[in-house]
């Protein structure tokens, strides 16, 4: 049985402002989540804090709404002693690469099997309109008293940098481009990346639907050709080329997959080289006692273990 | 002529096989059947700071405690004799490397000027000359010490010419001289030599060769001149095969049994080793079949450590994280969304020496308050405290358990003076082991995560048929975000009152342990690594006529407050004495607050190195003769 989009959509009200960009979001990941017929109980959710970190209880999964800046290691947590199931992730960009920066930078390093999807609106909304870390230095949203003084961090750049195998940008306003882009993500093996470029109706008076309505064009319009084949060498052109794209600002802004290289083993392939059961049997699928409670290290397979620890006394003759 | 015990130190730089002396000494005597307990003491630092091990050996039982003097000093270096030649008990042994003799203590550049000065100032009270040959001399003069003079220059050589070790290599045989003068001074046997030497270096045969050759050879020298006055009686322990394990070893082995699944960490000083044991072990392999297997992660921060630890728990995995002081800073809002969302979760916390860095390789129990505080807002929290190996085994298996059972964090609190320190125990008892997983469900339909079903609702994990949602805002059953004052007080209540039905079901004799009788003439309080130096001081002061007894509290959340008022009650309040690593006697203010009996005399601690019996019986004694506080400064 196909579930439809309205399936994964709660029966809690949406608190978010009129006009929010994470409504799109949203749409677009119910709409995902229907064309790849996901398992309710067998996807998560995972979000931080403000007010993108309601969106799991918006959505009829399994949803964890965690700390400020720590959705990643949660998520990965999940993943890891769970392989089986959909983790995708959703943090505003003050959450991931302010708080949480830290955690984003090193889950690249790993390339779990995971989505992350960036909130990207330049402000902290929940807040009411502080500067985020991807706002512009001088620019002056209505919120602020005077214009930013800190200079903006690239996000595709930093995730290019830090190693995610997949990295996209989308924009909330285009939804059926948007869910393109999540399924693709949740189907890429490796840690995926999707930078989402929404407004902030009620703090950011910069970046509105009519700035990007100006500006955005799809990056598979111009033929941009994404995939790394092969070769390191060819690694390295496409990281290169992302990451040239990956400045462009301005009059033009590229949505769009920016690279994607599957040719990286996952963290999960990396730890079933280190323990063999790891694939079939991962940490939340072990059986650790038997049904009256006994552990199913007894002393002697204790003493076969630990044998490097044991001493056997001297036999006295 | 033999001996029941006997305490030792062995002195060295960081880095020169310090810890591979004390490895084959270890197993050669508990190869023997004695028991041993081994503290070291450490700079943070890698190599060449001044660091020892202080051990007491038994014949008679596994040993508690530590205590000054001790009957021989081992110096591998001039800085061990300059640091610890007051440490050595009259007619004691001061093994020592005869071709220092000229190094004076002004030349020593690793040891720290505050202390060079200390010793600078008496040896000049004491009329010696700040060299090694002078000080040598002033300890033999006065009948003080018996002096080993080797000259381990010319032993290297002579082992040298017959087995021509790499050059490099030449260097790392120091400790086998020391190992050798030991076991000269033991009589312990070449078997026992060799078997202590075998296991250090596991089918190594050349190395074993050469320092089996070593020490015997030395043990030899040191038999013909020196006999074997501290010859060891014959171990009358009943063991007859022994785990040779740091504190570190004995909770990660325990964690291994207890079914952990799921370690994450940070690396930090003292409580990294306790996941690397378990990542060596990850496996989990039986005459080469896997039983199971263990994730060990190694996260980018404790932040991150703390936080994936909590996802993996969600997905029903039995999961664990080990930290210190600086790391557990780090985890304080993970703890508290793991309590609010009532997640099990095991924190293993190793204290150190605080506040920030503070001590970072030293021992200390500050961390008492904190753990107990340590996040905003209320929401129920186990904090269970270890006090010697054999119980941090037990302890660590029993904290995974009620992590699960009553579905919160719980913190495991032991401290560095357990997690470094060696000691041979037996193999713990299987029949006292078990393993409650607590509530789970399976089934899908309207699942409510948090259902009003008294304190515990039935838990389905993440990966089962049911949906669910966890969040850290106040919510309703499901698990969504809810603000309704009513509800509130219901979901509030339903968390809040795991810590009576803890209370009711964990006896409290179980979580706090009286050591002698309620006729005693005075009660020591403690918790943790004091409970061996107490019962020890208090079996030395019996012995001079004054009988005590110990309180050893063991759960301070929820805290068996009834249980410790009545004993605490029915002692004068003049002889109730609090022992603790810290400044403020924080369990003392557990206890006043629990129970509204303040005690107000206390022997406390906080140089980072641990209480020694010589020092506490004095402070005992000067408490009971109406001193309020004793703070004790033994140990280098």
């Amino acid at each position: 049985m196909v579930l439809k989009p309205s399936h994964y959509k709660s029966n809690v009200w949406i608190d978010w402002c009129p006009g929010c960009g994470d409504f799109g979001i949203t749409a677009a990941m119910y709409r995902a989540f229907s064309e790849l017929n996901l398992d309710p109980a067998k996807t998560v959710v995972v979000s931080g804090i403000g007010c993108s970190g309601k969106t799991p209880h918006f959505l009829n999964v399994n949803g964890v709404h965690t700390l400020h800046g720590r959705a990643i290691p949660f998520a990965v947590g999940i993943k890891l002693a769970n392989p089986e199931l959909t983790v995708v992730v959703n943090g505003g960009d003050g959450d991931l690469l302010g708080i949480g920066s830290g955690h984003f930078v090193a889950v690249g390093r790993r390339n779990i099997d995971i989505l992350i999807i960036l909130h990207n609106n330049g402000v902290y909304g929940l807040t009411k309109g502080q500067a985020s870390p991807t706002l512009s230095k001088g620019v002056l949203t209505k919120s602020l008293s005077k214009p930013n003084i800190q200079d903006a961090v690239n996000p595709i750049a930093l995730a290019l940098a830090s190693g995610y195998t997949f990295v996209a940008r989308g924009y909330s306003m285009l939804a059926e481009h948007l869910k393109n882009l999540i399924i693709a993500g949740i189907e890429h093996r490796g840690t995926a990346f999707i930078d989402v470029l929404q407004p902030c109706v009620t703090y950011n008076d910069i970046h509105t639907v009519e700035f990007y309505r100006k500006r955005v064009y799809n990056l598979e319009d111009e033929g941009w050709s994404p995939d790394v084949k092969g070769e390191e060498q060819e690694t390295n052109k496409k990281l290169l080329a992302a990451w040239e794209k990956s400045l462009e600002w301005g009059d033009r802004i590229p949505i769009g997959i920016f690279y994607r290289n599957t040719g990286i083993s996952t963290f999960e392939d990396r730890l079933s080289e280190e323990i063999p059961i790891y694939k079939i049997s991962p940490p939340s699928k072990q059986i650790i006692s038997d049904e009256k409670g006994r552990t199913l290290i007894d002393r002697e397979i204790f003493r076969k273990i630990f044998r490097d620890y044991i001493i056997i006394r001297k036999q006295e003759r | 002529m033999s001996v029941k015990e006997a305490n030792i130190l062995l002195g060295g730089p960081q880095g020169a096989g310090l810890e591979t002396t004390a490895q084959i000494l270890t197993s050669s005597l508990a190869y023997l059947g004695y028991g041993v307990l081994a503290d070291r003491e450490y700079y943070s630092n890698i190599k060449g700071r001044h660091s020892y091990i202080h051990a007491r050996i038994s014949a008679e039982m596994i040993p508690l405690s530590l205590s000054y003097p001790v009957e021989i000093v081992g110096a591998m270096d001039s800085e061990t004799i300059f640091t610890h030649f007051e440490d050595l008990g009259d007619g004691g042994y001061l093994i020592y490397d005869s071709s220092t003799d000229n190094r004076t203590l002004s030349s020593i550049a690793s040891m720290e000027p505050i202390l060079k000065n200390r010793i600078t100032e008496r040896l000049k009270r004491l009329g010696v000359e700040a060299k090694v040959s002078s000080l040598v001399d002033y300890l033999a003069s006065n009948g003080r010490a018996e002096i080993v003079a080797l000259d381990f220059p010319s032993i290297l050589d002579t082992f040298k010419k017959r087995f021509e070790p790499e050059p490099i290599q030449a260097s790392r045989y120091v400790s086998s001289i020391l190992v050798g003068a030991v076991c000269g001074l033991l009589d312990i046997d070449e078997e026992a030599v060799k078997y202590g030497v075998s296991r250090r270096f596991m089918k190594k045969e050349k190395l074993i060769e050469h320092n089996v050759f070593l020490v015997n050879y030395v043990a030899d020298y040191i038999r013909e001149n020196y006999g074997s006055p501290y010859k060891l009686d014959n171990s009358r322990l009943s063991l007859n095969e022994m785990l040779t394990v740091m504190g570190n070893d004995v909770v990660a082995m325990a964690k291994i049994v207890g079914g952990l699944r799921y370690q994450s960490y940070y690396p930090i000083t003292p409580a990294s080793d306790e996941s690397f044991f378990i990542e060596a072990f990850e496996r989990l392999e039986v005459d080469g079949d896997s039983i199971g297997g263990i994730v060990v992660f190694q996260t980018e921060d404790e932040i991150a450590a703390i936080t994936s630890a909590i996802g993996a728990s969600l997905t029903g995995a039995r999961v664990a994280t080990a930290t210190s002081g600086p790391g557990f800073s780090l985890m304080v809002e993970g703890l508290g969304w793991a309590g609010h969302s009532e997640v099990p979760l095991v924190i293993t916390y190793y204290q150190r020496g605080g506040p920030s860095t503070g001590l970072p390789t030293r021992g200390g129990q500050s961390d008492l308050l904190f753990t107990l505080f340590a996040s905003h807002g209320e929401f129920p929290r186990i904090v269970l405290a270890s006090g010697d190996h054999i119980e941090a085994f037990y302890d660590a298996i029993e904290a995974m358990n009620y992590a699960e059972r009553y579905q919160l964090p719980v913190i495991h609190l032991l401290d560095k003076f357990l997690a470094n320190s060696f000691i041979t125990m037996g193999i713990p008892d299987f029949s006292k082991i078990y393993i409650d997983r607590g509530m789970i469900v399976e089934d899908g339909e309207d699942y409510r995560r948090y259902e009003f079903n008294g304190p515990i609702s039935p838990r389905a994990n993440l990966g089962s048929k049911a949906v669910m949602w966890y969040t850290g805002d106040e919510h309703d059953e499901y698990g969504h975000i809810t603000e309704d004052p009513e509800y509130r007080i219901k979901m509030y209540n339903k968390r809040m009152e795991k810590l009576d039905l803890i209370d009711k079901e964990i006896d409290p004799e179980k979580r706090a342990v009286l050591y002698g009788d309620f006729s005693a003439d005075y009660l020591l309080v403690g918790w943790g690594f004091v409970k061996g130096v107490a019962i020890d001081s208090i079996n030395k002061l019996r012995s001079q006529g004054l009988n005590g007894a110990y309180l050893h509290l063991k759960m301070f959340s929820p805290f068996p407050s009834s249980y410790v008022k009545s004993i605490i009650g029915s002692f004068d309040s003049d002889r109730v004495i609090l022992v603790e690593h810290n400044y403020l006697a924080q369990a003392g203010k557990i206890v006043a607050m629990n129970t509204g009996t303040i005690i107000d005399r206390m022997i406390v601690k906080y140089t980072g190195r641990p209480i020694y019996v010589n020092e506490l019986i004095i402070g005992i004694r000067k408490i009971l003769e109406g001193e309020m506080r004793v703070v004790l400064s033994y140990g280098a």
